[in-house]
């Protein structure tokens, strides 16, 4: 699937089963090297995700158009 | 014949006139059955209102609307306050509705009863229906009243928990006529938006005033809605039928709110802690590798080379050094032995005999003379002293005996 496409949902469980994997003891140092830089990049693209610009209120008007609450 | 005659016109004023002035025809509650049920598009409502003796026509002005709480059907129980008055055209008295309600108590509730036992049987209550509620909905729609305190509360609530959710307000009605078309087409409105989640309701109100939610094609338009519908209709103890439709139920608008807008904060701390375990994760993957590769480099030192020769070199050391003890352990045993051995060869040494006194005789080519006819007279010896030797001449032979 496409980065885009993954909710945040979907990222923020990607790092937990990331963080499982490290976890294990069986794991190859290149593979937990990888998956911890995955690791990284998700969460990254997650505080990226959070959009943060205050949004105001919009009204759904009856042209089907959307104008701030006035 | 000539005398008082009048004109119909003049007849039904005057019998208009007549209704007017009578009190109890101007403001009257009247009870019946509804039949003849039509809804004009203009906005007014005739209806016939009749029991076992007989009927009553009945209308609503549009203007009156109002007064309709609730989709008024035929078979239904009402009572109406309304003035009794004359339509001139026909000369028909008829009775100008103001307010309906639903006679009896319960009547509403068993209407609700009812739609709720059709709509169950046809699955639309069904677990397989709901979708989930998205945890992280960036865009939220709400359909409901632009004024009032379920718009104001779900603001409220959504401002405190994360500023950055952009919340998209239908203006719908939410009581009274047209409330369900304005509902139903809302809820389109906002469907075909591809928002992440919707919230359709309103704050607290009698039964009536609620009643809307309980219309079937609110319920249909929530059904059919792909976007996961929240459902906020009234206090806590307000159950509707768009409650049962709906993918989730919440209490009141605020809690809708609560639901639908995440907990910003709470999202950057989950982030951070998993950053936090991710880093956990390496660092004690890293150490674990490390005490590893110390175990194994412990044990590779022990087997280099150096460490191999370094071994052997001791133990040959070792060896030599058994070697050598055993050698002189040995040799003390025979120094042992051989200092015995001289001293017992001392007492039998001719050297000791001729120190006595004894001496060695031997004939000139050094044959021991041990008998006297060996030699004969002239013959020169030699002797053999302890210290020296002689030479000698026999001067006689003498024989033993």
């Amino acid at each position: 699937m496409d980065e885009q496409e993954k909710t945040l949902e979907m990222m923020l469980e990607e790092v937990e089963g990331i963080i499982a994997s490290i976890q294990q003891r069986d794991i190859s140092l290149e593979d937990s090297f990888s998956l911890y830089q995955q690791g990284v990049e998700t969460l990254k693209l997650c505080s990226g995700r959070i959009d943060a610009v205050e949004k105001k209120l919009l009204v759904l008007n009856e042209d089907g158009q959307l104008e701030e609450l006035s | 014949m000539t005398k008082n005659v009048y004109t119909v016109g003049q007849v039904n004023s005057y019998i208009r006139n007549m209704f007017a002035q009578d009190f109890m025809m101007s403001r009257i509650y009247v009870k019946g059955e509804v039949s003849n049920c039509k809804y004009h598009p203009s906005g007014h409502v005739y209806f016939t209102l009749k029991d076992e003796s007989g009927s009553l026509g009945a209308v609503m002005f549009a203007s009156n609307r109002k007064g309709l709480a609730f989709p008024m059907r035929n078979g239904d129980n009402v009572i109406v306050l309304g003035t009794v008055s004359v339509y001139e055209r026909d000369g028909r008295y008829q009775l100008y509705a103001k307010e309906i309600i639903l006679d009896g108590a319960g009547a509403l509730y068993r209407r609700f009863e009812a739609l709720k036992q059709e709509l169950e049987e046809m699955g639309m209550f069904a677990e397989e229906y709901k979708q989930p509620i998205p945890r992280y909905a960036g865009r939220v729609g709400i359909v409901t009243a632009s004024t009032g305190a379920a718009i104001r509360d779900i603001q409220n609530i959504a401002a405190r928990r994360n500023p950055y959710t952009q919340l998209i307000l239908y203006p719908a009605l939410v009581q009274g006529e047209g409330a369900a078309e304005s509902i139903v087409q809302g809820i389109r409105a906002l469907d075909a938006m591809g928002l992440d989640v919707l919230i359709v309701g309103r704050g607290g109100g009698s039964m009536e005033d609620l009643w809307v939610f309980n219309e079937e094609e609110v319920a249909r338009a929530i059904f059919d809605c792909e976007t996961p519908v929240i459902s906020a209709v009234g206090h806590e103890t307000d159950v509707t039928i768009a409650d049962f439709v709906a993918d989730l139920r919440a209490p009141t608008p605020s809690a809708a709110a609560e639901l639908a807008v995440f907990d910003l904060r709470k999202l950057l701390e989950d982030l951070k802690s998993l950053r936090m375990a991710l880093n956990r994760g390496i660092s004690d993957q890293l150490s674990d590798w490390q005490s590893r590769l110390k175990h194994q480099e412990e044990r590779l030192y022990l087997l280099r080379p150096e460490n191999l020769l370094n071994q052997r070199r001791s133990y040959c050391l070792d060896l030599e050094q058994r070697l050598t003890q055993q050698m002189e352990r040995k040799l003390l045993e025979v120094k042992h032995r051989l200092s015995l051995c001289a001293q017992g060869l001392e007492g039998a040494s001719p050297l000791k005999k001729l120190s006595q006194g004894y001496s060695v005789v031997t004939d000139i080519e050094g044959r021991s003379v041990v008998e006297a006819e060996q030699v004969r007279k002239g013959d020169p010896l030699r002797i053999q002293l302890f210290r020296g030797r002689l030479k000698a001449q026999v001067t006689e032979v003498l024989k033993d005996g």
